[in-house]
């Protein structure tokens, strides 16, 4: 049943990533007034899917959980999803939503339609639910990244546009929403990956022991965090924006797919989700 | 517009002079004044044979719209006749031999003269295309008219349509979204930058008639704070007293410190006639580093320039000259015109559906005349067959009531069909 309310979640994702182009690029309200209401129902119904999943997971043969990648996926899509609606609520614009909702579509289109075929088994023997903590404050820390860099990139176009007095894009939002949106995103992201780096080592120091630490995916990790401390110092001390704040947000993103990518070198932490 | 309430033909008539067809030396005497323009409607309405009548008196227009006694024996002899009617009051009212103003005069009838009013009140005919001011105006004549009783039903309903018509052209298309003046391109631009323009602070150096406008745009967009800075520290005191307001606080700043005021400031707007530039680009990065690298928005309107425009260069400045702002301005007009396009599409629509509904209203005294008729002679059958349907129970009685009007409905049906098509293929001839 959860695969089915994904299934009908995924095709929400669509209709609203249909609809936010031309609500965005051609501001036509009436689409705006198909996009949002989509993407709640879809929110709603993924919440839904997700449940189910995690209620079979916990009924399932403890301690064993099968942490799938695509869980993590279309978590991050539900987090991307909701980062659309509540900078929706409270700037009043779906000009994100043009590269959010078809990522939200995407990432969930496989595990929808095609699940099962990337479960990596993670033996894990306790703390399941500290595990799922770990890894829902780390997406939501990649969601807020992400977000931060989509918003980092509209205000460095509109500001292009400005100084060479080119007919600025009618559907970006102002330069100072999006200063907003960029800055207020980074900062919400941090205690989420702090909170998510320090639960995930003190499972694993629990679990696996000191040695945990010496993986090279884990030291990247830390690296992670240090980079996106450095990032919202430089951007708060320095008022950074424009092409350079893009270049610290795009360094910082590098930094979090390389993190990502490094499961292929790491012996203890083999599951998509760092 | 064939026939009224009253059943008398009429015909509707719009005669006009605008900033196409007439030089403004006419047009401003021809131009009526809001607080004369109730008596202008009376005596347009003392003109034999004119039953309704509005007048819409702007700079860049003057226009009668009427609605005419029509002869349908002698067509062409009214038709000359109601023309007349109208010059002799342009001629009486303003006191312009006719010679002067029938050269520059145009006329629509009817259909086209609905097509006019819808074009006119959704600012298709306006010198700048998509201004929303022309919609007020005919607002505006229509109120006074009302007033004095020159509209009645036929304009009522026409005048309902237009405002409907022209807020459909401004809620489908684009017309009106785009800026076309200096000051409100000068607005746009900030809120591009700042979003909302609550609470901003605005520096005003120098004075002019224009810098004063954008400024008060700016006020009007919520701008809280306004800084003014003159060499002349008395005028700079007077113009910020004169900006002062509930919602607005004002500064008088003296010339000496500028340069340490200027960093407070979201906006600037300079209109000095300095022979040097005021601001150079090392004044930008020192206010910005003051600001912390918050944007700063210049509008440079002095010719020759109070910004050196390398400032544009520093990040987080944004200088637009006057000529800047008028390339903005000229690029948004041609997407009016672009947009003015679906405009006369929609008007063109609208036209066709306001006749239809004409046409069929026109249909209805015969409809009802017939319908009248047939129930009078059905009631008469029904009553010369009383004795022989007496012995019939209640329910017996109820069917052949409802056969017979069944009978009379199926058989009207037809007719009545056929009237209301040849209402609107009559219209469609004319």
């Amino acid at each position: 049943m959860s695969l089915f309310w994904l299934r009908v979640a995924v095709l929400l994702y669509g209709i609203a990533a249909l609809a936010v182009l031309p609500a965005a690029l051609y501001d036509r309200p009436r689409w705006r007034h198909v996009a949002v209401p989509a993407t709640i129902a879809a929110v709603f119904f993924h919440f839904v899917s997700l449940s189910e999943t995690l209620n079979l997971a916990h009924r399932g043969l403890p301690p064993v959980l099968e942490i799938a990648s695509h869980e993590t996926q279309t978590l991050l899509s539900l987090l991307l999803a909701l980062a659309f609606l509540l900078v929706f609520w409270r700037y009043k614009t779906v000009s994100l939503g043009v590269f959010l909702l078809p990522i939200c579509f995407l990432l969930c289109l496989v595990p929808a339609f095609h699940p099962g075929q990337e479960i990596s088994p993670f033996p894990l023997l306790l703390h399941s639910r500290w595990i799922l903590l770990h890894i829902l404050l780390l997406l939501a820390a990649y969601a807020a990244l992400f977000l931060s860099l989509i918003a980092s990139l509209f205000y460095l176009i509109q500001e292009r546009r400005l100084k060479q007095k080119h007919p600025t894009l009618p559907w970006l939002p102002p330069l100072e929403t999006t200063d907003q949106i960029a800055t207020r995103s980074l900062l919400f992201g941090l205690p989420c990956m702090t909170a998510g780096l320090l639960i995930g080592s003190l499972v694993a120091q629990v679990t696996v022991g000191a040695s945990y630490f010496r993986d090279p995916k884990i030291l990247l990790a830390f690296a992670m965090w240090i980079a996106y401390v450095a990032m919202i110092y430089i951007r708060r001390s320095a008022g950074l924006r424009g092409r350079r704040a893009v270049f610290l947000s795009g360094f910082a993103f590098l930094v979090v797919l390389a993190v990502w990518a490094a499961n292929q070198f790491s012996a203890v932490h083999r599951f998509t989700a760092p | 517009m064939s026939s009224t309430p009253s059943n008398k033909p009429a015909t509707l008539i719009l005669l006009g002079i605008n900033h196409n067809t007439a030089p403004v030396e006419l047009r401003e005497r021809l131009a009526i004044p809001t607080e004369r323009l109730a008596d202008a409607t009376r005596s347009l309405l003392h003109q034999p044979g004119i039953r309704e009548g509005i007048i819409l008196s702007t700079c860049n227009r003057v226009e009668l719209l009427t609605l005419q006694d029509e002869s349908p024996e002698e067509a062409p002899a009214t038709a000359e006749a109601n023309k007349a009617s109208l010059l002799r009051f342009l001629h009486e009212y303003f006191a312009v031999p006719p010679n002067d103003i029938q050269p520059h005069l145009y006329e629509f009838r009817e259909r086209e003269a609905v097509r006019h009013l819808f074009r006119v009140a959704s600012s298709l005919d306006s010198m700048v295309v998509g201004e929303p001011q022309i919609l007020g105006q005919v607002k505006e004549s229509y109120t006074i008219a009302r007033e004095v009783g020159a509209v009645q039903s036929n304009l009522e309903s026409l005048l309902q349509r237009t405002f409907t018509v022209a807020k459909k052209v401004r809620s489908e298309t684009q017309i009106g979204s785009s800026s076309v003046s200096i000051a409100s391109v000068a607005v746009d631009l900030a809120r591009k930058i700042f979003g909302s323009l609550s609470g901003k602070t605005v520096l005003l150096v120098g004075a002019g008639k224009m810098s004063e406008l954008a400024a008060r745009h700016l006020i009007q967009q919520g701008a809280s704070t306004i800084l003014v800075a003159n060499r002349t520290p008395a005028r700079a005191e007077r113009l910020a007293a004169e900006f002062a307001g509930p919602t607005v606080h004002t500064e008088a700043i003296s010339l000496a410190d500028l340069y340490t005021q200027a960093p407070r400031a979201d906006i600037v707007i300079t209109s000095t006639g300095a022979p040097q530039k005021i601001f150079d680009r090392s004044h930008g990065q020192q206010f910005l580093h003051a600001r912390r690298n918050r944007p700063m928005f210049f509008i440079d309107i002095a010719v020759p320039r109070d910004v050196d425009p390398r400032m544009n260069e520093v990040e987080g400045c944004f200088v637009y000259d006057i000529d800047d702002l008028q390339q903005v301005a000229a690029a948004n007009l041609a997407d009016r015109s672009r947009e003015a396009q679906a405009a006369e599409t929609i008007v063109s629509r609208e036209v066709d559906k306001y006749h239809e509904r004409l046409q069929s209203r026109d249909a209805v005294p015969a409809i009802k005349a017939l319908q009248q008729q047939a129930e009078a002679v059905r009631e008469a059958e029904l009553a010369r067959s009383a004795k022989r349907l007496a012995g019939l129970t209640p329910d017996q009685l109820a069917a052949v009531e409802a056969l017979t009007r069944s009978l009379t409905a199926k058989l009207l049906h037809p007719q009545l069909t056929a009237l209301r098509e040849s209402a609107r293929s009559k219209e469609s001839e004319e």
